[in-house]
């Protein structure tokens, strides 16, 4: 027989040529892949590095002229400013070392007793220790002042100490390590604990059949052996107590660190780069711990947390090892006992430090003035929990499963928005959305349109994307002489008309989702019209219902008014699936099709200011989903990695593409993960405080926002009401989720990792 | 032209970046193969030696980076692997958790769109092929590992495939249960006629399964044969040792009578058929003799003399080691009527029965 192929010449291919064919085919092949791929590099890049790179910029310009300057720096060296900004950066370090050793120090107890000392209500202390984590960031801090504040409970009302100045009170340095210390130990305790609980048993009883002692196992077995959990959770907490707002707003006194600096610079001071340079300093331990945490602390676990944990631990018997953890436990435990008690209790006493009479009116004071945040706080976070679960997952499916050229930075930015102090995040949200992030919006948009023709057309693309461009520009051009009803309305009809030719000529679907779009947009015109008139009416209710019904109808208009410039987006995304492969059923048509749809995306896209979101409610959901998105995407990424590649391979074998696979067998799969992680998102969106108090909006008041400015007013009992409020909608949230999905939850244990982004 | 094969391999190659990201590895290179309808070939060889990225290759999960596959004359390089209707059985049987049986051996069915009533009847037939009736309600997690084995062997063949594929199915099960599966595999799939693409390790498996045994060796093909050719006229030296166990002999070619082959090798002259030479060698040539220990007669009279390094009993039969000169020697001995086991030490005498040489290359 014939040699039918002859040996293929060797073509020199370099590195990047070869890399950037892989992506290529890889994005080709399957446009939902693709689509994934470009929206959550967009994802990361629109909301976690512009805003990042934005406030790097911004410390080295003077935000009133906008000339370069080094002020800021300059002042390190200035003998007039030299003591002050030395000593807010002593106090920082000060604050983040002794926090840091303290928490994890605390937190080994924690998880020596409850790992291995084998004492009565195990499963409870375990559930209080877990408290800080889903309670708002200053619960402690306002508990703390309750009992040992000036007033407090025990400082004054049962030791009688009288405040006057010079004597040292819960305010200052040594009251914000104190508190942050109970606030973040839980941290440590669970990366302790996973640590204790997945050794090797084995390991210790050799050491013990070995002849050693229970100290000695404890001294050269498993204190080596959990060196880098303990490296890890310290610089972690290091990491955290420099982020903390909220603690050292509360309790700071004269103490600043860098965040209330960065918090008075900006929101007393409205001097732009001065937070901004506070940030730098701030944000340059925390990358460097970020990166050490990743690079090396990580690689050198001896002990994978995802393994499951072993049978049979060995418990700690021996009396004075045993007795002094489990006291010291007990004494931890009592003391969070005490502070959240005080929290509960405070918010149903009269008058706290003079008349400790049971009285509702907090509550009743605080449901009456603080429906609105408590009401917007509970939308925006359920709102913004979609996004961060299913962007989480797909960063995840994207990591685990794919290959491709820059996986490792994607999956580094999106950890990021959650690993730098959430100040900074703020900051940069303001400075990035103030104006319309056009340099981003218009790459975004090349991409996304360049991306949509090449996968439709393969190669008429350029031709198409001109007739586009044009088409687009000319919309732009005449559009502010139309009405924004006209021009959004007249879009969203031609779609819809174009959406009956693609569903009448080819697949339904596809014509489905492009007459979607449109319809989306017709509903955008129209929602207006149809809510306005529930706000006027709610208004000649008065009281409690009128607020009631405002926001209802603010929340209506969340959902129906998206930027045009994220439906723009997402109609060239429905492009690239709706209108690939129909050359043979559209004929001529075809070409048309593409190109007036992506004028008409372009048209949208580049309406009015395109997202200069500062102000919106959209700038608080996307925080939220950056704050939160590290979870989702490690708690999708533990799920996947526990599922056999070979299932996935099997599904297609039988004969299921990509997405079927990826619907039937893969996400059933990881739905226990999806859920945990849907909760501990919106947790997380509920109690974050340093990201969004920049972006918090008369029209949009975030609860935990609105709890500091009600302490600062003085009002400890209602801000201790607010508090309980806000922990208790976060437990019914979790309550509720177990309700429906404990069955599936129970299966995925303690995979979850609740370690960042908190505050 | 003669009829083209069902299955072919064209010149394949498969080459992966290495790990530390410069230069590429081969693990698959000069592939060349022609598998017949119904046939059921296995491909054996260590592990690493490219027999799984060979079937990988065929399931479209890998793609080869030279080099044709044709499937009935069609190419399929460039085909998905969802569209191969190539079932594939995997070694760690890839069941789908959140599935029963019968949903799981369903799967393929329903992607197809078949009827209810035609999915019913096609998966309680192959069930009670497989011999699972009346388990098809259980989450796969609740079937002992024999069972799990036998929905995933169903789960390929309710869709009838062109080809089976199967990679390494049996490497989980006890040694027992191996035997009987195989022996079950090995009847369904003669009673189907199914063309089959069988990976394993194990040449046992590959010996009792086998239409023909491929066996692979870093990256490529050594030997194509029925397993008895296999056995008995090993292509080389890594084959002889690979299949069975095998002595190797250093060995020289001292001349030639006719059809009558002269070697010698341990210090003795053998008379070889041109049948026991893998390849015609030159006068002088160095070789090596293979003697399977089998293939070692133990006997008082017996021209050899060697001394015992080493008696294993195993019931059956007795394993030696025997030390001649600086050579050793593997030997099995199942004489039942031989009274009693050699000692270490002990000097014995034997002779290779004749027929049973075999001449390789050096």
């Amino acid at each position: 027989m014939a040699q039918l192929t002859a040996p293929s010449p060797e073509v020199p291919v370099t590195l990047w040529q070869e890399r950037w064919g892989k992506l290529a085919g890889t994005l080709l092949r399957d446009p939902t892949l693709g689509l994934g791929l470009i929206s959550s590099i967009l994802f990361v890049v629109l909301f976690v590095a512009t805003p990042l790179v934005q406030v790097i910029v911004q410390a080295f310009f003077d935000s009133r002229t906008g000339d370069p300057s080094l002020e800021y720096f300059r002042r390190y060296l200035d003998p007039v400013y030299r003591g002050h900004q030395w000593r807010v950066l002593w106090n920082t370090l000060i604050m983040g070392s002794c926090t840091a050793l303290g928490g994890t120090a605390l937190g080994l107890i924690f998880a020596l007793t409850l790992a291995r000392c084998r004492v009565p209500g195990q499963r409870w202390l375990h559930y209080l220790s877990l408290l800080p984590t889903v309670s708002p960031p200053f619960a402690i801090a306002i508990a703390a002042i309750l009992l040992f504040g000036r007033s407090g409970l025990v400082t004054r009302q049962w030791l009688g100490i009288q405040f006057r100045p010079g004597v040292n009170d819960i305010y200052g340095l040594d009251g914000i390590i104190f508190v942050q210390i109970i606030t973040f130990f839980p941290v440590a305790y669970l990366i302790l604990r996973a640590l204790l609980e997945r050794m090797d048993a084995a390991m210790e009883e050799a050491a013990m059949n070995m002849g050693a002692s229970c100290w000695q196992v404890l001294t050269t077995v498993i204190f080596p052996l959990l060196i880098p959990g303990l490296a890890g959770s310290v610089l972690l907490l290091f990491v955290e107590s420099l982020a903390d707002l909220g603690n050292p707003l509360l309790l700071g006194g004269n103490a600043m660190v860098l965040s209330s600096e960065i918090f008075l610079a900006v929101n007393g001071q409205y001097d732009q780069q001065r937070g901004a340079a506070f940030s730098l300093m701030l944000l340059l331990p925390t990358l460097l711990v970020f990166l050490l945490q990743r690079y090396w602390v990580s690689q050198r676990s001896y002990i994978s947390v995802t393994g499951k944990p072993s049978a049979g631990q060995i418990a700690i018997t021996e009396p004075w090892i045993r007795w002094p953890l489990v006291i010291l436990t007990g004494l931890g435990s009592l003391l969070i006992l005490a502070l959240y008690g005080s929290i509960l209790v405070g918010s149903i006493t009269r008058l706290w430090g003079i008349d400790y009479s049971l009285d509702w009116q907090h509550y009743r004071a605080a449901f009456n003035r603080g429906l609105t945040p408590i009401l917007a706080t509970t939308f925006l976070s359920v709102a913004a929990t979609p996004l961060a679960v299913l962007m989480g997952i797909l960063i995840a499916y994207l990591v685990v499963r794919k290959n491709f050229w820059g996986k490792q930075s994607l999956d580094f930015v999106s950890n990021l928005g959650a690993a730098v102090p959430g100040t900074i995040l703020g900051i940069g949200y303001i400075l990035a959305f103030i104006r319309p992030p056009l340099l981003v919006v218009v790459g975004a948009t090349v991409i996304l349109a360049w991306y949509a023709t090449w996968s439709v057309l393969a190669q008429r693309c350029w031709g198409v994307l001109l007739l586009g461009s044009l088409l687009g520009a000319l919309l732009r051009w005449v559009g502010p002489s139309l009405s924004y009803e006209l021009y959004v309305g007249g879009i969203g009809g031609l779609l819809m008309a174009m959406g009956g030719v693609v569903g009448w000529h080819s697949r339904l679907w596809k014509g489905g989702l492009l007459a979607a779009v449109g319809l989306y947009l017709e509903l955008a015109v129209v929602e207006p019209f149809v809510t306005e008139p529930i706000g006027v009416w709610g208004r000649t209710l008065g009281g409690d219902m009128a607020k009631l019904l405002t926001s209802v109808q603010a929340m209506i208009g969340v959902i129906f008014q998206l930027p045009l410039t994220l439906v723009g987006f997402v109609l060239l995304g429905v492009v690239a699936l709706a209108l690939r492969a129909e050359a043979r059923l559209l004929g001529r048509l075809h070409l048309g099709l593409v190109a007036v749809s992506l004028g008409l995306a372009f048209g949208l896209i580049f309406a009015g200011e395109p997202l200069a979101l500062v102000g919106t409610p959209y700038i608080v959901i996307a925080a939220y989903a950056v704050r939160s998105l590290p979870t989702s995407v490690r708690a999708g990424m533990a799920a996947l990695q526990q599922i056999d590649p070979s299932i996935e391979e099997a599904s297609i074998n039988l004969g299921a593409d990509t997405q079927t696979t990826f619907r039937r067998v893969t996400v059933p799969l990881i739905v226990p993960a999806l859920l945990a992680g849907a909760i501990f998102a919106f947790a997380r969106h509920m109690t974050s405080l340093s990201a969004i108090i920049f972006l918090t909006t008369p029209r949009w008041p975030i609860l935990t926002a609105w709890i500091l400015s009600e302490v600062e007013q003085g009002g400890m009992s209602t801000a201790a009401a607010y508090s309980m409020i806000l922990i208790a909608l976060v437990f019914g949230a979790i309550l509720l989720m177990t309700a429906f999905a404990g069955q599936q939850l129970r299966q995925l244990g303690g995979g979850l990792d609740l370690t960042m982004g908190g505050g | 032209m003669a009829e083209v094969s069902y299955l072919v391999f064209q010149d394949i190659e498969k080459r992966f970046s290495s790990r530390e990201g410069k230069g590429q590895v081969a693990a698959v290179q000069n592939v060349n193969l022609q598998i017949e309808q119904g046939e059921l070939i296995t491909l054996l060889g260590p592990s690493g030696c490219g027999k799984t990225t060979t079937l990988r290759m065929v399931a479209g999960f890998e793609s080869p980076s030279r080099g044709e596959i044709l499937l009935a004359g069609e190419r399929i390089n460039q085909k998905p692997p969802h569209r191969r209707e190539m079932a594939m059985v995997f070694q760690s049987y890839a069941l789908f958790p959140h599935l029963s049986v019968f949903e799981n051996v369903a799967y393929g069915l329903r992607l197809r769109s078949l009827l209810e009533i035609e999915v019913r009847k096609r998966v309680l037939e192959v069930l009670e092929l497989v011999g699972l009736e009346g388990l098809e309600h259980r989450p796969p997690q609740q079937l002992s590992g024999g069972q799990q084995q036998r929905v995933a062997l169903a789960r390929a063949l309710v869709l009838q495939p062109k080809v089976l594929l199967m990679d390494e199915p049996l490497s989980n099960l006890d040694a027992k249960l191996r035997e009987q599966m195989r022996t079950e595999i090995r009847r369904i799939q003669q009673t189907l006629g199914i063309t089959t693409l069988y990976v394993t390790h194990d040449q046992a498996e590959a010996m009792t399964l086998a239409d023909r045994i491929v066996i692979m060796h870093r990256g490529q093909i050594e030997q194509v044969d029925v397993p008895t050719q296999i056995y008995q006229r090993p292509a080389s030296a890594f084959v002889a040792d690979f299949i069975g166990q095998s002595n190797l002999l250093p060995a020289r070619v001292v001349g030639r009578e006719g059809e009558v082959w002269i070697i010698q090798a341990l210090e003795q002259t053998f008379r070889l058929p041109s049948t026991a030479l893998a390849r015609p060698l030159a006068i002088g040539e160095a070789a090596q003799l293979l003697i399977r220990p089998e293939a070692v007669c133990l006997h008082p009279r017996g021209s050899l003399r060697a001394g015992v390094q080493r008696a294993t009993y195993l019931g059956p039969i007795v394993e030696y080691e025997l030390t001649l000169g600086t050579q050793l020697l593997t030997v099995v001995d199942r004489d039942p009527l031989r009274p009693r086991i050699y000692p270490v030490g002990a000097e014995v005498n034997f002779d290779f029965l004749p027929g049973c040489l075999y001449l390789l290359p050096a």
